[in-house]
């Protein structure tokens, strides 16, 4: 070994580096987290999967959509918050759009247009709003659910995300007038203007029209709960005081009481419904 | 080894001006004077040794191109700004060195045309006349009353006086002589009496005078540590500037092309930014301030030692003397004033004292001395014993055997001197001294002064106890020194129990008695060792190892050419307290580095919140929240931090070569300072500077 | 309790912890790469890799150990992602695509991270803990060891080594990163994160669906991830994941693990160097541009600027309800302080103030207190910067820790401070002139801009995380940001490891009252001045048309 050159007696010192460092931190210590784990918490190292009538249905942190085939809501069940993975454990991950997100690619022949957004939260405000009852209003939202943004040009203005033949959200716009948007027509020249519009008392909560981060969050705010349960009170025939009692139940403070923030654990609590 | 004080040091000339540091005004004819220079100044092949201004004078070349391609009012009034920040560059050199040429031009009259006489062999009768120049190192010259000194050297023979004048500014004419301390002779200076035999010390071309040329002018100037690290620095914030200017092109497309809608403006089109605003930015952002006035910094630094009479044979020593942690001081002449004073006389039992001191004055009568004076001053005042026209008297002078001095008058015998040799001097005349006297004696020696014995024939009288005299104000200067970081110590001959007298007394921080050269070697080696930098000064040859050894050696110009050569400064004027202030101006020369790199970067702000909403608030109405400054227009914004850019090189030249003021304090509250007044100050004033030069320009067409 | 409270006592908490560790966790650290004994475990260790422990490293024996052992890895980590479909245990996962495979091997060498793949479903338990958990652990202590490296170079005089790389790998390894992983992945399970071997779990949801969950010895890796800063997640949902960080203590346990090492190790250096006050200084530095930091993203989050945030009332895309606003942005902020680079929230839905903070922490160069190891290097290069400039203004040749700032100093360290802004600008440049750096926006305009802006500032700056709706999984996104992780990591660590070759050679020069006082809160402030506005004033033209121009309206 002394007689090969430095350089490489420094890789071959590198190479076992590496290689005792891999049996080291790569083999030994995950087994070793992985055999006292599983001894003191085989549960939680396993997934915290929960169990009904012997056939697992779900982990207890791993959220689901309650949706029937055509992907309509379960009336019956507490809805989830939206899901930029749809829920799948395979492809998690975040919608990733961004604050100004706001202009819509309207479907036109072949495309097949894409929503901002915007438009997603307006479009899911309202779907909530309507299933809930209440108002899906927010500001910077159109009554028809999509985002309240103009182009405005020096003779005109667009209302980008309503396609014809809408009627724009507003009819005039600092004296121009305001048309609907023609799918496939070039709006960029345009200068951006979202419109707040004058809402003020938004019902349905930040949760329910937002997509959480890693696209399987198993809970939503407690606002949202609340929100929902006349309605599941009302399917199930249960009294609206019963079903608090269970999201009460579920729901989870925050810890020590200052981290985190107060949430619901949907699945759970869909659980204990049936369950009742 | 009392009898020291009889002879006489070196009278230091008092500092001619006041020691602060000031001066350096700004002449605006010197201004004037310089632009030709600065205009010369402007060939690439002289541009390049200054990156940053290389960089603008580029950028001052491609918007010329593009505006003449493109003509237009702002092009054009961007272009003429970027042509005049490289002359201002320019121009802050040029007046540097000009300060030097004056100067100069006297220094070179000194050397011309001067011939020599050089002896053939030893023999004084042979010499040829050759011309000063053509003198080689060796060479040995004969130079007689109302000739010209052709070369340093050495005087090998004779003594003459000298008129300096030439050199030093100081018309009274000092003394060469053969042997000892004060025989180098520098060439150019004249021989007003007598005739010396001078052996050439210096190369050809090599001398003093032509060091002193070669440093005032600033032509070969070397760079010095600091600088070199400062120029780096420098370089690295350019080419990160660069890189922020030229990355941003793509971005800026980017930018352009998702807004469709934006028309094209003077500032950006589909193409990105357009070059002349690019240049524009580049130039605004890369540190301009400092790049233009780092050479006239170093130029004037050197320049206020010269004013100071100092000439410093490198720069890195003068930034040396900001670094220094130890200054070595010789007591006499530094510390205290040249001489000893009479503070008191002793009587022994039996004389009264003003029977000793109408003895001691009378003695003293005829000693000229500054001690011997000191004495007949004390007795006046003390005693109201007036001095008194004497007649009859035969003066004892002092010599090297006797080591005592004194009168006979009317068959009275009155001596004074080192105790020893009086208290022999009085058993050999059968008189028996008390041990009264030998306490009295110790006594004085243990307090740090020096005892005198008077003596008439056969009988002690008292002793006189002559004092060093600490000058006025060194306590206060050693303090400052020592809040400066600065440890003194002071270099004595005295025995550690004078020495330690009078360093408590000064307020030095430490001392060495009984100092031999051998012994200031070794304090320099060890404060060395422990990584102190170390200044001194000295003037005989003897000093010279030390000099060399020494971080920053300051050698006095009566000195001797082996002194002179082993250090690294040569003060003219011969004022060992010149030391604190080369320290002070080595300190001033970096900061003003410091001060004005802080001021250069912090103006960056500014011009960012000026020139980032001109170019891109048409894209984004957004960005206009940047524009704090309320500009009136995107043209307007941008030449506005381009002319303040140029302006504050112009504003800044006096104080480049003034430097900034300096007090010396601790680090911390410079620091605090300098912070306040070029940080803070670097980023306020460019706002209020580019303000206003806006509300002047919105007044002209094309700028809104 | 309000949400604003909740938000301000989860900080407070973290820092008090962090506090409360700093001695000892600092010291243990000090006693570590100080100690000359050798434990019985470790002689085996240096017997196998055939180095002798007591024989010193010079600076360039030392560097082209760290670059020996990198490049290794990168080769090792390589092969192994393109032979997975030959491994057992790799869960029918295929062989990774050579760019990708190429990208995440330099990735998780340079202790980035980035993850231009989906963890689920491109890697097995194979290559995620014998290859990618294992440079989550060597990356941590190669920058560990280059940090103590400098420090030694303060410390030592007149001497030409710098310690010995296999023996600071080694001990970081093994005494400091392996212990505290362990105890933590316990914690993480017991919160609720898995930790298993098994194959693919598959259930029918209440409502008849299917879901497919991939298995992973999660909190083993998770805990390391985060206690290295490195931040590369099992799942494409990194921290968010449930499995990953199941619940809001977790979520405060990850952020701590992240922060800890990095804030400890100013601790380390101030006992190096024989002072403590200097190392009181400099995390006194980090903590005012944390504070600053933190406090500036919350009020951009909690204000929920920007028309779609004003929409939903609450900068709640992209955030898990169990952390929230508040808390998701504590994490966002610690993560790109450090160059840990995992999230629990997607920065690209952060408001556009909010996420240009997150660009400008990275930009920063990621010292408040930034990574393992490299934080604490990146600011003494700040350090050594300001007091250049601070020193001349106090009329003396600087001096850093009793060390000259000249000539040779300098010039490392302007070339430090030069590469990672090169990179970014370079390669966001790049990016942006060429059709295909372009393509990989998924939003367009300014916020198109940040995410390539943030891909770059990421990748270079050994970050990892990402305005992750960026589509750089292609060989041009691959290749580039390959290029600015490796010359973003390397690069750094080598003119670092010649500084300290340059300071240790030195003799030291005494301190005076002449001498810049480094301790005190006028060099804490200036070198925080120094750092912000070298910074905004190298961005601010890409920053004005990101994140800026979206967020100003």
């Amino acid at each position: 070994m002394d007689r090969l050159p430095s350089w490489l007696r420094r890789h071959i010192a590198a190479l076992r580096a590496l290689l005792v460092l891999t049996v080291v931190t790569g083999i030994i210590y995950p087994l070793a987290a992985t055999g006292v784990a599983q001894a003191l918490f085989d549960d939680h190292a396993n997934g915290s999967i929960i169990e009904q009538d012997g056939k697992a249905v779900g982990s207890s942190l791993v959220g689901q959509s309650f949706t029937d085939a055509d992907g309509d809501p379960v009336r019956t069940y507490f809805q989830s918050r939206p899901s930029a993975a749809g829920y799948d454990p395979t492809s998690t991950g975040a919608s990733n759009l961004g604050p100004e997100d706001v202009i819509d690619t309207l479907p036109h022949g072949s495309d097949e247009g894409r929503q901002s957004l915007l438009t997603q939260v307006c479009a899911r405000s309202k779907a909530v709003g309507e299933l809930e009852g209440v108002s899906g209003a927010r500001p910077y939202c159109t009554s028809d659910g999509v985002g309240a943004v103009l182009k405005v040009f020096p003779d005109r203005a667009v209302s980008v995300n309503q396609a014809c033949p809408a009627t724009p959200f507003v009819a005039e716009y600092q004296g121009r007038r305001v048309e609907c948007a023609r799918p496939g027509e070039d709006y960029a020249t345009g200068r951006t203007v979202p419109v707040r519009g004058d809402v003020t008392t938004v019902r349905v909560p930040a949760d329910a029209v937002t997509a959480s981060g890693s696209g399987l969050d198993p809970h939503i705010s407690v606002a949202y709960a609340e929100l929902q349960a006349p309605r599941v009170a009302k399917e199930r025939d249960l009294a609206l005081d019963q079903v608090k009692a269970l999201i009460d139940e579920h729901t989870t403070g925050r810890a020590l009481g200052f981290m985190g923030e107060p949430a619901v654990n949907v699945l759970e609590l869909n659980l204990a419904l049936d369950r009742r | 080894m009392a009898t020291h004080v009889l002879e006489s040091p070196n009278q230091a000339p008092a500092p001619k001006k006041d020691s602060r540091m000031g001066g350096g005004l700004l002449d605006p004819k010197q201004m004037i004077r310089s632009l030709p220079d600065a205009l010369r100044k402007l060939d690439p092949r002289i541009m390049w040794r200054n990156p940053v201004m290389f960089i603008v004078e580029i950028g001052a070349v491609f918007t010329t191109a593009l505006a003449i391609l493109d003509p237009s009012w702002f092009a054009w009034a961007i272009v003429a700004w970027l042509w005049l920040t490289v002359v201002f560059a320019n121009l802050a050199e040029a007046v540097a060195e000009g300060r030097g040429k004056a100067q100069a031009a006297t220094l070179r009259a000194a050397r011309r045309d001067t011939t020599a006489r050089r002896l053939k062999a030893r023999d004084p009768g042979q010499w040829d006349v050759v011309a000063a120049p053509e003198l080689k190192q060796g060479d040995v010259v004969v130079v007689e009353a109302g000739e010209i000194i052709p070369g340093d050297g050495d005087v090998i023979e004779g003594i003459a006086s000298v008129d300096e004048s030439a050199i030093t500014g100081e018309s009274a004419p000092v003394i060469r002589e053969s042997g000892g301390d004060r025989s180098a002779v520098t060439g150019g200076t004249k021989v007003l009496s007598d005739r010396i035999v001078v052996r050439i010390t210096q190369q050809p071309g090599q001398s003093f005078v032509d060091r002193m040329i070669a440093l005032v002018e600033g032509s070969n100037r070397q760079k010095t540590p600091n600088e070199i690290a400062l120029n780096i620095l420098l370089a690295a914030l350019t080419v990160v500037f660069l890189v922020a200017t030229a990355t941003m092109q793509p971005l800026a497309i980017y930018s352009k092309s998702v807004n469709p809608g934006v028309p094209d403006s003077l500032a950006l089109n589909a193409d990105g930014v357009t070059g002349i605003v690019l240049v524009s930015l580049i130039v605004c952002l890369i540190p301009t301030t400092i790049g233009a006035l780092l050479s006239a910094i170093g130029i004037a630094g050197m320049d206020r030692l010269v004013q100071r009479n100092v000439l410093a044979m490198s720069g890195r020593a003068v930034e040396a003397a900001g670094d220094v942690s130890t200054l070595l001081l010789d007591k006499t002449g530094t510390i205290t004033l040249g001489n000893r004073q009479a503070a008191e006389f002793v009587p022994v039992a039996g004389v009264t004292e003003r029977e000793l001191a109408e003895a001691a004055q009378l003695s003293s009568l005829a000693d000229e001395t500054p001690e011997g004076r000191s004495i007949v001053v004390f007795a006046k005042e003390r005693h109201g014993l007036r001095e008194r026209e004497i007649h009859g008297a035969a003066w004892v002078p002092f010599t090297a055997r006797t080591r005592m001095s004194g009168v006979n008058l009317d068959g009275r015998e009155v001596r004074k001197g080192a105790a020893t040799a009086v208290m022999k001097w009085v058993r050999d005349a059968g008189g028996h001294p008390t041990d009264d006297i030998g306490h009295l004696v110790d006594g004085i020696s243990a307090s740090g002064g020096t005892p005198l014995v008077v003596a008439e024939k056969g009988r002690v009288l008292g002793v006189i106890h002559l004092k060093d005299v600490v000058k006025e104000g060194m306590r206060e200067r050693f303090d400052e020194m020592r809040r400066m970081g600065i440890r003194t110590v002071m270099i004595t001959g005295d025995n550690p129990l004078t020495a330690r007298a009078i360093a408590d007394e000064a307020g030095v921080d430490d001392f060495l008695a009984e100092a031999t050269p051998e012994d200031k070697l070794a304090l320099i080696r060890k404060e060395q060792e422990g990584g102190r930098l170390v200044a001194m000064t000295g003037d005989g040859t003897n000093d010279a190892p030390a000099l060399a050894q020494s971080d920053v050696g300051v050698a006095m110009n009566t000195g001797t050419s082996a002194a002179k050569e082993a250090g690294n400064m040569v003060d003219l004027d011969s004022n060992p307290t010149k030391l604190i202030e080369i320290v002070e101006i080595g300190k001033q020369l970096l900061i003003t580095r410091g001060a004005l790199t802080t001021f250069s970067i912090a103006n960056d702000v500014a011009k960012y919140f000026a020139i980032i909403p001109a170019m891109f608030a048409a894209l984004y109405p957004g960005l206009d929240a940047l524009n704090v400054m309320r500009l009136a227009s995107p043209q307007s914004a941008i030449l506005a931090a381009v002319i303040f850019n140029a302006l504050v090189i112009i504003a800044l030249i006096p104080l480049a070569l003034r430097g900034v003021r300096y007090r010396p304090s601790s680090a911390s509250k410079l620091l605090s300072r300098n912070l306040y007044v070029y940080g803070l100050g670097g980023i306020v004033v460019p706002f209020i500077g580019i303000k206003l030069i806006d509300l002047l320009l919105q007044l002209l067409p094309g700028m809104s | 309790m309000s949400p604003t409270l909740a938000g301000i006592l989860f900080i407070g908490s973290l820092l008090l912890a962090l506090a409360v560790c700093f001695k000892p966790l600092g010291d243990y650290m000090y006693r570590v790469y100080s100690g000359t004994r050798h434990s019985a475990v470790e002689r085996g260790i240096y017997r196998l890799l055939g180095v002798d422990p007591d024989g010193e490293q010079r600076w360039g024996v030392y560097a082209r150990g760290v670059l020996a052992f990198s490049v290794l890895s990168v080769l090792f980590l390589y092969a192994l992602q393109r032979l997975q479909d030959h491994l057992v245990l790799s869960l029918g996962m295929k062989a990774v695509e050579p760019s990708s495979a190429w990208n995440t091997a330099v990735s998780f060498v340079t202790n980035t991270n980035w993850q231009s793949y989906s963890g689920e479903s491109t890697m097995g338990h194979v290559v995620q803990t014998a290859g990618l958990a294992v440079q989550n652990f060597v990356s941590a202590a190669t920058g560990m060891a280059v940090a103590v490296a400098l420090v030694r170079g303060f410390a030592r005089s007149k001497t030409d080594t710098l310690g010995n790389f296999w023996v600071d790998l080694v001990r970081g390894t093994i005494r400091i990163l392996l212990p505290i992983a362990f105890v933590a992945a316990l914690a993480l399970v017991a919160g609720g994160a898995i930790q298993t071997f098994a194959g693919h779990g598959t259930w029918t949801t209440l409502t008849g669906g299917e879901q497919t969950f991939t298995p992973a010895a999660a909190a083993s890796q998770e805990a390391i991830k985060n206690l290295g800063t490195n931040g590369g997640g099992i799942f494409n949902a990194n921290s968010a994941h449930p499995f990953e960080n199941p619940t809001a203590w977790t979520n405060w346990l990850t952020i701590f693990l992240l922060l800890v090492i990095a804030s400890c190790l100013p601790r380390t250096f101030g006992r190096m160097v024989g002072d403590n006050r200097q190392g009181h200084a400099v995390v006194a530095v980090m903590a005012t541009i944390f504070a600053a930091s933190v406090a500036l993203t919350h009020w951009a989050e909690r204000s929920a600027g920007g028309t779609v945030p004003q929409a939903i009332g609450a900068a709640m895309e992209g955030r898990e309800t169990r952390f929230g606003v508040s808390d998701s942005a504590m994490f966002a902020s610690a993560t790109t302080l450090t160059s840990t680079g995992a999230v629990d929230s997607f920065h690209d839905s952060y408001t556009a103030l909010g996420g240009g903070m997150l660009i400008f922490n990275m930009l920063l160069g990621e010292v408040a207190p930034g990574g393992t190891g490299a934080g604490l290097y990146g600011m003494l290069v700040l350090a050594v910067v300001t007091v250049f400039v601070a020193g001349l203004m106090v009329g003396r040749t600087p001096e850093y820790l009793g060390k000259k700032i000249g000539a040779r100093e300098i010039k490392l360290a302007s070339l430090y401070l030069l590469v990672t802004p090169a990179l970014v600008l370079a390669g966001t440049a790049v990016a942006m002139a060429t059709a295909t750096g372009r393509a990989a926006m998924l939003n367009g305009g300014a916020h198109g801009l940040s995410e390539i802006l943030y891909a770059y500032t990421s990748a270079s700056n050994n970050n990892g995380s990402a305005f992750a709706g960026v589509s750089v999984n292609t060989p041009f996104h691959n290749t580039t940001l390959g290029l600015c992780m490796a010359f973003g990591r390397f690069l750094p660590i080598v003119l670092v490891l010649a500084l300290a070759g340059s300071l240790a050679r030195q003799a030291p020069v005494p301190a005076s009252a002449g001498t810049l006082p480094t301790h005190r809160p006028q060099f804490v402030g200036m070198v925080v001045g120094v750092t912000i506005i070298l910074v905004a004033l190298t961005f601010l033209p890409a920053l004005a048309l990101g994140p800026l121009a979206e967020g100003l309206l």
